[in-house]
């Protein structure tokens, strides 16, 4: 079971003056269950790349594997079932909040269930579970989504998306605009779901994320696959010819470094690890 | 989403893409209002619009207009023409000329060439006004506007207020159609399906289109508003020009010739000549 590119190019209004080659050459498998990142800057490709997951656009060559379901330029073979695949892979656009419209915030988050198959009261009840599931209690059932706050709204609409129950969850910039405490609500929820089960697809360009909650990194440029490794790989490395910053607790390890203090970072992932293996250090002497 | 970019400004470097939008907003309105004269007969409107067609086709041709898209719009009047079909095959006709007899219910050939005449017309509108607007700048179509309104001054009408709204109008249409399509991938990725399905899950799928696009549209329309009085925006200020418009020698060849044509077309009109009469001596339609 995986998410499996071959061969994907992607080009953008072909054949006009507006053309543009986004995704070239694009072979890539994205193993179940992991907590994946898509990182890369601006224009490299990340958005129209998961993009392909969902079947919303497909490729102008090439063909993508999801968990059986096919996505490719070809039209005969692609899957007949996009309902299937819609409830299969759950996507979080970049600011989901714009796309809510129900009268009540349980509607809003049970439209997804019922567009997919789901009878009206068991979409009330993924609805209820989802909404508890980002932290928003019974209170918020009954309420207009549109006198939330920017944070509550985002948690509505990602809890749209987990009400269809999406074996593949594909989150675009999830925290951007988010204050840190909802951001690291946000990420912990993604964790859990991940831990869950359910396969994370995390496309960001902050590295911090990437360092404390993924098992994987991909890093595109200009429409490529540069690398597919593990976060303490990477960080390695020199990030900044893919225009990529070090996280912060890579940066200042590696100031250690230079001062003569190393440490083992293959472990280490946030903030805290990082305070427990420098105090671990200062003990041992 | 195609059937959306219809008649978008594409660049190219042709010279009616060079030419100056005054002289061709002129050219669209003098031709329109020709198609529009009455004509003694069938034959002669036909041989009229016929005429302007092949003008109309040149200047798609050496505006890279393809006539694919013109075609693409086209097929999306088919109900109208249905509807034009039906209303005029129930009117009241002037001449007695049956064309066909469907159980003693008759059709007559003025209906027929009515919705004819009446089909040509909104062609050609097609075709002149997807000239215009693919080979001209929006803005540049604002200045020629508030050019041709600048006289309305005189009688207080607040002709640059007018151009200023009309300009913000055209400079959101792409950024809104790009909010129609994130809108629509969004909530596609929730499962809905914006081609198939009965009538009740399509105003269900357009409602859920629609509603987030008028919130973020007034949200966006605040913070614009906003953002010009923060920039000191003053409504009756005096206001210069980036871009000044010139009118240059082929602005004046294009004048000429569609005056020319329209001279004819009102002549023929007026007089009600019918040319074939005076000429072959044949009498037609």
């Amino acid at each position: 079971m995986s998410v499996k590119f071959s061969k994907v190019f992607f080009t953008y209004s072909p054949k006009s003056p507006f053309e543009y080659e986004a995704l070239r050459d694009i072979n890539l498998d994205l193993e179940s269950g992991k907590f994946i990142a898509l990182v890369g800057k601006t224009g490299s490709g990340k958005s129209t790349l998961v993009q392909h997951i969902n079947s919303l656009i497909h490729p102008t060559s090439g063909t993508i594997d999801i968990d059986g379901f096919i996505n490719s330029s070809v039209k005969k073979e692609r899957t007949k079932d996009i309902k299937g695949l819609r409830k299969h892979v759950g996507l979080v656009f970049q600011f989901p909040e714009y796309q809510l419209f129900e009268e009540t915030v349980e509607r809003d988050v049970a439209f997804g269930p019922k567009n997919v198959g789901m009878k009206e009261a068991e979409a009330i009840e993924k609805a209820h579970w989802a909404l508890e599931k980002v932290g928003l209690g019974k209170s918020f059932f009954e309420r207009s989504p549109f006198e939330l706050s920017g944070g509550e709204k985002r948690k509505v609409a990602i809890a749209g998306i987990l009400a269809m129950e999406p074996k593949i969850l594909v989150v675009d910039e999830p925290t951007a605009g988010l204050d840190p405490a909802a951001a690291k609500d946000t990420m912990s929820l993604f964790k859990k779901i991940n831990e869950e089960g359910t396969t994370v697809i995390l496309v960001t360009h902050d590295m911090d994320l990437v360092a404390s909650y993924c098992d994987e990194v991909v890093v595109m440029e200009n429409g490529k696959v540069e690398a597919q490794c593990s976060p303490s790989k990477l960080f390695g490395r020199d990030l900044s010819e893919y225009s990529l910053q070090n996280p912060h607790i890579f940066d200042f390890a590696l100031r250690l470094k230079k001062r003569g203090i190393d440490l083992d970072m293959s472990s280490i992932r946030t903030t805290e690890d990082l305070a427990k293996a420098i105090a671990k250090r200062c003990k041992h002497g | 989403m195609a059937s959306l970019t219809i008649g978008r400004y594409v660049p190219y470097n042709s010279f009616i893409h060079k030419m100056d939008p005054r002289a061709k907003l002129f050219a669209l309105i003098v031709l329109m209002v020709a198609i529009f004269l009455p004509y003694p007969t069938y034959v002669m409107s036909f041989t009229i619009q016929g005429v302007i067609f092949l003008f109309g086709v040149f200047l798609l041709w050496r505006s890279h207009v393809s006539f694919f898209r013109v075609l693409k719009s086209l097929a999306a009047l088919w109900i109208m023409v249905i509807f034009i079909l039906i209303i005029y095959v129930l009117v009241p006709r002037t001449t007695n000329y049956p064309a066909f007899d469907i159980n003693g219910f008759v059709i007559y050939w003025d209906s027929i060439l009515e919705a004819a005449r009446i089909l040509l017309r909104l062609v050609l509108m097609i075709v002149l006004s997807m000239v215009l607007t693919s080979s001209t700048k929006p803005l540049d179509l604002t200045a020629a506007l508030e050019w041709y309104l600048y006289p309305l001054k005189l009688i207080g009408f607040p002709s640059h207020i007018v151009a200023m709204i009309i300009s913000l109008a055209l400079r959101f249409i792409p950024t809104i159609l790009d909010d129609v399509e994130r809108i629509m991938k969004a909530q596609s990725s929730r499962g809905v399906d914006f081609e198939n399905g009965h009538l009740g899950t399509k105003i269900k799928a357009i409602v859920s289109l629609i509603i987030p696009l008028f919130v973020s549209s007034f949200i966006r329309s605040d913070e614009l508003a906003n953002a010009m009085e923060c920039r000191g925006y003053d409504p009756n200020a005096k206001r210069t020009r980036y871009r000044k418009l010139h009118f240059r020698a082929v602005d004046f060849v294009e004048t000429f010739v569609v005056l020319a044509i329209f001279a004819g077309c009102l002549t023929l009109s007026i007089m009600q000549l019918d040319a074939y009469n005076a000429i072959w001596g044949i009498t037609t339609l």
